[in-house]
């Protein structure tokens, strides 16, 4: 026995001792780094960064078709083509024809549910750039960075900027969420990770909003002044006039002196009309001077199937297989144009207007079955070639930047919110235009060889039907239809409520529902009316 | 190969003969009731080492014998006899059954062994007579349809491929639901290599003897963590005493049997003129049935050459060599393995010390071919595979002849795309173990067992194109051609050690084992990507050609176990296991795993002298298990940043700086735990000539590794691996074995299986519905979900409506939810992809020299989503791009349009209920060649005889329960050889 006892012993220290310090098992990829290593050097700062603002134009850290998100296409859960589609698809703007591809046909068509994919992918796509933006104002606090030894004092008051950009972003995010949801589960950076955060309402999420680019925006870089893709106070002044302009419908408050002093500063801070509109839709769009804050997409470095890869190849008609017009191959007529919205361009004002891009050729203006792509008229308003007409490095993905705010917009929020102010109304042909803005709605008429408008042309009605033209296909319809009461009462354009010419739809399809997963994974949120 | 080969063939046939001068005894065994020679009885001298077997025909010879020595027959199942030697040349033995020792069968349980009739838990034995016969190119093909409650689906036809095994079904829903493969004490990684077709494509068939398939937890739990979903063990055959050589050899010829209905020139034509003439001018001249342009007659040859004896007269070796090549139905498909296993099992110190080495290497050519059939399927069939004009190698394309670019969103060649890419890759695969079994000198009760594996593979696959391939990268439409490279390198070690102590005291057999376990599993890839395309991102860390690591996973566990035996009627078996695994944080690193299963030989205490009950031992088992195997996720509970790949960047200024984001993270991270329970019947009636065995078990998971949804704005995801939910699973299963008839010169035996078990999820993380499987047609599409109160993998789908005349109406749904709206919020659950009953059935005849035996196999109450019909069947794809797209025929059965309307309507779901003729062999021994020496069986067969169907798709046998046009499976003439001395 005591042999027995012997060698057991023996072979149990043998086995006790044995390696169970190897289950702590680190990655040794290059690719992979832990928050240490990451946040060791300012560079890792900046790469850091270079992910909040990436996770609005790319979908992972891999090629194209990855994404960190589930329950969601990886390539549809790019931000801006989530936001395209539910700002434009739902609209009298444009149809997706492929309504194979799952929630397409509820957007085209005005009939989500809670369990719409697209919807999903927005809301999550939005809420991880919070957590993103959240976790780099952990990793980069004061005290994180001491500890870390950046103490340089250069390296220091770099990083106080990111994070003033960072906290950009995340109001950015929040502001879409508030006015696509109406509410947000609310997490800062003293949220911890896998908590479930409260609900805020408009109200709260308007307040946030507000209060952060407020506190940020005198210590952000000067309009124009930072380099290519990143925030300046520019875009913090162009999302207050946004949420101004909104107010009524966000807080039943208006805030159109608010909107117009912001607009008026966004207009003098330097930015310019580019002489050609066109050129503010091509490959080369980074170098416009007209545009304040773009979403990056590259054929080379930033590869994704997000929204101007998407539209690009998607305006590529059916019949026309004009892709080569535009540096790309061409999805064979994803996009067509609904007639109302070409209707827009009706008359001789705008036969030589160069907003109007519309091809007609022998296709019928009517949309009678959606799958139909050789139905409804095409656009030729974005491209993949430069303003010197060179195509851009890749016809799979794009060189055309996506822009978020320009200055044509701001031109047109300053004229919208002065006649607000003025008294102006839904629905009211109240022709109040000042001098300043009739100014900036003939310049953009005259940019774009059009014919200017007189004072008295200029009621609500025109600026609803002008921002169309002006901004058709960059993601504000849906909000400006709302804004002005035309979205689900008022105004019918053809498929709308699933009718093919179009009928009312719903009040509480103004906001859209939580999507029944993220529901349902944070008890804090409740469910919109109607869904 | 070839020389060593012959100079290891030449030395073991050259031994033996050195010691013939002795005096010789040769002679026949023969069963003592059917008079049968008995191949394979041990005939040895008392007291010394000389020893020979007896051959197929129950022939021996045995030299170095002295007169007056004892000359014992001893075999497996039939008493021993012991003649005294006095100089007979020649003497013929009758050896007799012997009831109580037939099923003296050996299961290996994981560190150990028992006897099938002292077994306590729910296991399988397969020797290799049970083994299924035919075309059996991987390991799972031995025993697909053998075994009650385990289903092996390969999904399709591609040769060599790997299959879907499932034991009771699995356990889990986003962890692994496959089996723990053991090979020789080896646990292998379930994941095929680069350049590899399956990742037990390495393994030799012919080199394996027997698998033990263990099916509970009472048996499996030894496992521990990695036992969820049973654990399948491979032994492979070892050296012997005598020499033995055995060749086989099987050459095979296949065919494609269907191909899914769609319009032929004619018909298309005139779908055409009635749907939408003004395509008509973009229809061709020619007549094309594209499915059967992409696929050929194949060829199959399967060799292998087996010897084994003793080297130098002390070293028990195995040598296998063995070659198989086989074509698939696609063009340029092949299947092309070399192996060599190599078994060394000697025993030193009068048996107190054995060894035993396994080594098995595999050389892997293979030739991969696209999955064509969806291009096959769409392409224009009034178009010609072959075009003068082209400029596309002469191969038809849809382009424009003007600037020679492609037409976007076109169907390209498919027969162009096989024959135009050249897409090999190889894969060499080392693995196996060294083992030591000492039994202590001064306590022979007392074994030390130490095994140290190892596995290790290289592969590459390349890929390349010319300027020509339409189907290659294109930009701006002009195609680019393809020129990419991967490798990929795996490696595994294994290091076992434990004590076993055995003793009987009286009417108490007791035994004990107790040891320790460590593994770890490592890989890397190389990845090029492809040099010609002119977006290639190179710049950043994560550029191309890319390195990749993936983190190691390392798991390591204590176990114990102890066998007690009561006066041979009372069985108790207690393990006990504690796993360690990399994949969590140390708080929750390590899990306990206990079981307990009792029997009762109830035969031995009612039917001892029974002429009807040989046998009857009634079971029951509980046992806890793990898991945790999610896949790439090995460390998810530590935070981490990923930088992006050379194509993930973003520019600050004219910087492009790979971005760097946090991974999901969680640290609750743990296993997930099932709990099974098992009762069951062992039975053998009629001294065993009918024997078999019941079970039921109730298997719950709890904790479950899903990987839910997460509060979005609280990680880094909306979704991660969370312990959260269960699962449960209920069955019976059913086996029954009878010898119908066993006469002199026939016999007939059969053998049949049942399994009926549900799946069903209790509770799904959030109560949410979490969406699964394959998009059937655009993005989002997916068919399936888990949804609690259900099956896993249920189908989604609308509720289609019907008019009056019960024709379908197109985009017609039920309003589930009653709210007036129709949108994917009225999808509801319409049926699953598993088997109400999984069944099957073997049969072997023996008539003289002749034999017959085929295999059938049968599920009933399946369901499968037709994806063909779902993503084609629909008039409007007619023209959906600048080509003209075929659509299968069953479109005039729903004469539906828009495929967006209809993708996800129930009325594709449909019963895929079968009966399958897996093979069918008729054999043919000739009796002598060669002194006796040598004897030769030719055989001739079918593969995949038939199959009896409603299913309207091409093979109801699909993975996953989306059929979304497979690889068909080829029907394949066999004829073998097998020679043995």
């Amino acid at each position: 026995m005591k042999k027995i006892n012997l060698i057991v012993s023996i072979f149990s220290l043998v086995t006790l001792l044995s390696c169970t310090q190897d289950l702590d098992v680190i990655s040794t990829d290059s690719t992979v780094k832990t928050p240490e290593a990451l946040f060791s050097t300012p560079e890792g700062y900046k790469q850091a960064l270079a992910g909040v603002y990436g996770n609005l134009s790319l979908t992972g850290t891999g090629d194209a078709g990855s994404s960190f998100l589930e329950g969601i296409d990886a390539g549809t859960s790019q931000f801006g083509r989530c936001l395209w589609y539910l700002q434009e698809m739902t609209t009298d703007e444009v149809v997706w024809s492929y309504e194979n591809d799952e929630g397409t046909a509820e957007l085209n068509r005005n009939t989500w549910g809670s369990s719409n994919p697209i919807l999903l992918g927005f809301f999550s796509r939005t809420m991880a750039e919070v957590a993103i933006a959240n976790d780099f104002l952990r990793q980069s606090a004061p005290e994180k960075l001491t500890s870390r030894g950046i103490t340089n004092a250069t390296d220091v008051a770099n990083i106080n900027m990111y994070r003033n950009e960072v906290r950009v972003l995340r109001a950015y995010a929040y502001y879409n969420l508030m006015d696509m949801f109406g509410k947000a589960p609310f997490y800062d950076e003293s949220s911890a990770i896998n908590s479930q955060g409260p609900e805020y309402n408009r109200q709260q999420l308007f307040t946030f909003i507000e209060s952060e680019l407020n506190a940020v925006l005198p210590n952000l870089k000067a309009a124009r002044t930072n380099e290519y893709g990143r925030v300046d106070q520019g875009v913090a002044n162009m999302i207050l006039a946004k949420i101004y302009l909104n107010a009524e419908v966000y807080i039943g408050t208006p805030k159109y002196t608010e909107c117009m002093t912001k607009c008026s500063t966004v207009i003098t801070s330097g930015y310019a009309l580019n002489t050609n509109y066109l050129n503010n839709f091509k490959a080369d769009n980074n170098t416009s001077p007209e545009i304040i804050f773009a979403l990056q997409s590259d054929g080379r470095v930033t590869q994704n199937y997000g929204a101007t890869t998407v539209i690009i190849n998607g305006q590529v008609g059916s019949v026309e297989s004009n892709g080569a017009d535009f540096g790309v191959g061409g999805w064979g007529g994803a996009f067509r144009l609904r007639k109302q919205f070409v209707q827009k361009f009706d008359g001789s004002d705008y036969a030589a207007d160069v907003r109007n891009t519309i091809i007609s050729g022998s296709r019928p203006i009517d949309i009678t079955n959606i799958s139909t792509n050789g139905q409804g008229y095409v656009l030729a308003k974005w491209s993949n070639k430069t303003v010197a007409g060179v195509a851009g490095s890749s016809s799979n993905f794009v060189d055309t930047d996506f822009p978020v705010f320009r200055l044509a917009d701001a031109y047109l929020m300053y004229a919208e919110a002065q006649m607000r102010k003025g008294g102006a109304i839904n629905g009211g042909t109240l022709a109040n235009a000042d001098a300043t803005s009739l100014g900036y709605i003939n310049a953009l008429r005259t940019r774009a060889k059009g014919v200017s408008v007189g004072a008295t042309a200029v009621n609500l009605d025109f600026i609803i039907d002008e921002r169309a033209r002006e901004l058709h296909w960059e993601a504000f319809r849906r909000q400006d239809l709302i804004r002005f009461g035309k979205y689900t009462t008022g105004y019918n354009w053809a498929w709308k409520g699933n009718s093919l010419n179009g009928t009312s739809i719903s009040d509480n399809m103004k906001l859209f529902p939580i999507p029944a997963n993220s529901l349902k994974a944070n008890p804090n949120l409740t469910q919109n009316n109607g869904y | 190969m070839k020389t060593i080969y012959k100079k290891l063939l030449f030395l073991l046939l050259f031994l033996p003969f050195c010691v013939l001068a002795q005096n010789t005894i040769g002679g026949t065994v023969l069963d003592k009731i059917t008079g049968q020679p008995i191949p394979g009885v041990n005939v040895n001298v008392q007291g010394s080492t000389t020893g020979a077997s007896t051959d197929l025909d129950g022939k021996f010879r045995l030299s170095n014998v002295k007169k007056g020595d004892k000359v014992v027959f001893s075999f497996v199942g039939y008493k021993s006899e012991t003649i005294v030697f006095s100089s007979q040349q020649s003497i013929s033995v009758q050896l007799e059954e012997d009831s109580s020792q037939l099923k003296e069968v050996v299961i290996q349980v994981g560190y150990g062994t028992v006897k099938k009739k002292d077994a306590t838990g729910a296991v399988a034995v397969l020797g290799a007579k049970d083994f299924n016969k035919g075309v059996t190119v991987n390991a799972d093909n031995l025993f697909n349809g053998r075994v009650a409650g385990v289903t092996v689906n390969a999904g399709g036809g591609a040769p060599g491929s790997g299959s879907t095994i499932r034991i009771r079904g699995g356990a889990s829903l986003n962890a692994s639901n496959d089996p723990l493969i053991v090979i020789d004490g080896l646990p292998i990684e379930n994941s095929t290599g680069t350049g590899s077709t399956s990742f037990l494509a390495s393994l030799n068939p012919s080199t394996i003897e027997s698998f033990s398939i263990l099916k509970d937890a009472s048996a499996t739990a030894i496992y521990g963590s990695r036992a969820s979903n049973g654990v399948i063990l491979i032994t492979t055959k070892k050296g012997g005493k005598n020499l033995s050589v055995e060749f086989n050899s099987m050459l095979g010829i296949g065919n494609l049997i269907k191909t899914v209905d769609v319009f032929d020139a004619a018909t298309l034509r005139k779908v055409v003129t009635e749907q939408n003439p003004s395509l008509l001018s973009r229809l061709g001249n020619a007549n094309t049935d594209w499915q059967k342009e992409i696929y050929r007659q194949t060829t199959y040859t399967d060799a292998n050459v087996s010897v084994r004896g003793s080297l130098l007269g002390v070293l028990p070796t195995r040598l296998t060599v063995g070659k198989t090549y086989q074509e698939g139905l696609r063009l340029t498909n092949v299947f092309n393995r070399n192996t060599v296993g190599l078994a060394l099992n000697p025993t030193l110190f009068q048996d107190h010390l054995k060894l035993r080495l396994n080594a098995n290497y595999s050389n892997e050519n293979n030739s991969f071919a696209d999955a064509v059939e969806s291009s096959a399927i769409n392409f224009d069939p009034t178009q010609p595979v072959y075009d003068n004009t082209s400029k596309f190698a002469n191969f038809y394309e849809n382009y424009n002849h003007a600037t020679g670019a492609l037409t976007p969103q076109t169907t390209r060649n498919p027969v162009a795309q096989l024959l135009q890419t050249d897409n090999t890759g190889y894969s060499n695969r080392l693995f196996g173990n060294f083992e030591a079994d000492y039994k202590m000198h001064f306590l022979p009760e007392l074994r030390a067992v130490v095994n140290v594996g190892f596995d290790e593979t290289h592969g590459q696959t390349s890929r390349y194109a010319g300027l020509d391939v339409a189907s290659s990268g294109s930009n701006n439409n002009i195609p680019y051609g393809t020129n990419e490279i991967s490798r990929g390198h795996r490696k595994n070690t294994l290091f076992d050690a434990f004590l076993a102590y055995n003793k009987t005291f009286d009417k108490l057999v007791f035994d004990l084992t107790g040891g320790y376990s460590y593994q770890k599993f490592e890989s890397n890839t190389y990845i090029q990507g492809n040099l010609n395309d002119p977006n290639l991102p190179t710049t950043g860390v994560g550029g191309f050609p890319q390195y990749k690591v993936a983190t190691p996973v390392v798991l390591l566990g204590y176990f114990a176990r102890t066998n007690l035996n009561y006066n041979d009627k009372y069985l108790l078996t207690l393990s006990y296991r504690r796993d360690g695994s990399s994949r969590f944080a140390k708080e929750n690193r390590f899990g306990n795993f206990p079981a307990a299963s009792f029997a009762w030989k109830a035969s031995n205490d009612f039917f001892k002298d029974s002429e009807t009950v040989s046998d009857l031992k009634l079971r029951v088992g509980w046992g806890v298990t793990g898991q945790q195997d999610i896949g790439d996720a090995a460390n998810i509970y530590l935070q981490k940043y990923v930088t992006g790949s050379g194509s993930s960047q973003y520019t600050f200024g004219t910087t492009a700086l790979p971005i760097a984001i946090s991974s999901a993270y969680n640290e609750q991270i743990k296993w997930e735990e099932t709990t099974t329970y098992n009762a069951g019947v062992d039975y053998g009636l009629f001294k065993n000539r009918i024997n078999g065995s019941v079970d039921v078990f109730y298997k719950v998971s709890s904790d479950l590794l899903v990987k839910g949804p997460l509060a979005d704005g609280s990680n880094f995801s909306n979704a991660i691996f969370q312990n959260v939910g269960q699962f449960t699973t209920k069955g019976v299963e059913f086996t029954i074995n009878a010898d119908i008839i066993k006469s002199d010169n026939f016999n007939w035996n059969v053998n049949f299986n049942a399994t009926h078990f549900d799946r069903k999820i209790d509770e799904l993380i959030y109560h949410t519905i979490i969406r699964t499987g394959d998009n059937i047609a655009g993005t989002g599409t997916q068919a399936k979900v888990y949804q609690e109160g259900f099956a896993p993998d249920s189908f989604w789908v609308y509720k289609q409506l019907y008019d009056v005349s019960g024709k379908p109406i197109e985009g017609a749904y039920a309003d589930s939810n009653g709210d007036g709206v129709i949108n994917a919020d009225d999808k509801y659950i319409y049926k699953n992809q598993d088997a109400k009953l999984v069944l099957g059935f073997t049969t072997n005849l023996n008539y003289n020299k002749f034999d017959l035996s085929f295999a059938l196999r049968s599920n009933i109450g399946n369901s499968v989503f037709n994806a063909v019909n779902a993503s084609r069947a629909q008039y409007g794809r007619l023209n959906t791009g600048a080509d003209i797209t075929n659509l299968p025929t069953s479109v005039v059965n729903t004469g539906f349009n828009n495929t967006s309307t209809v993708v996800l309507s129930d009325i594709y779901v449909e019963n895929a209920s079968f009966l399958r003729m897996d093979n069918i062999s008729l054999g043919y021994t000739f009796p002598k060649w060669f002194n006796d020496k040598i004897s030769l069986r030719l055989t001739a067969g079918c593969q995949n005889v038939f199959v009896i169907t409603k299913y309207s798709g091409l093979d109801p046998e699909i993975n996953n329960g989306v059929d979304g046009a497979i690889y068909p499976r080829q029907r394949s003439f066999l004829f073998g050889t097998n020679i043995k001395f």
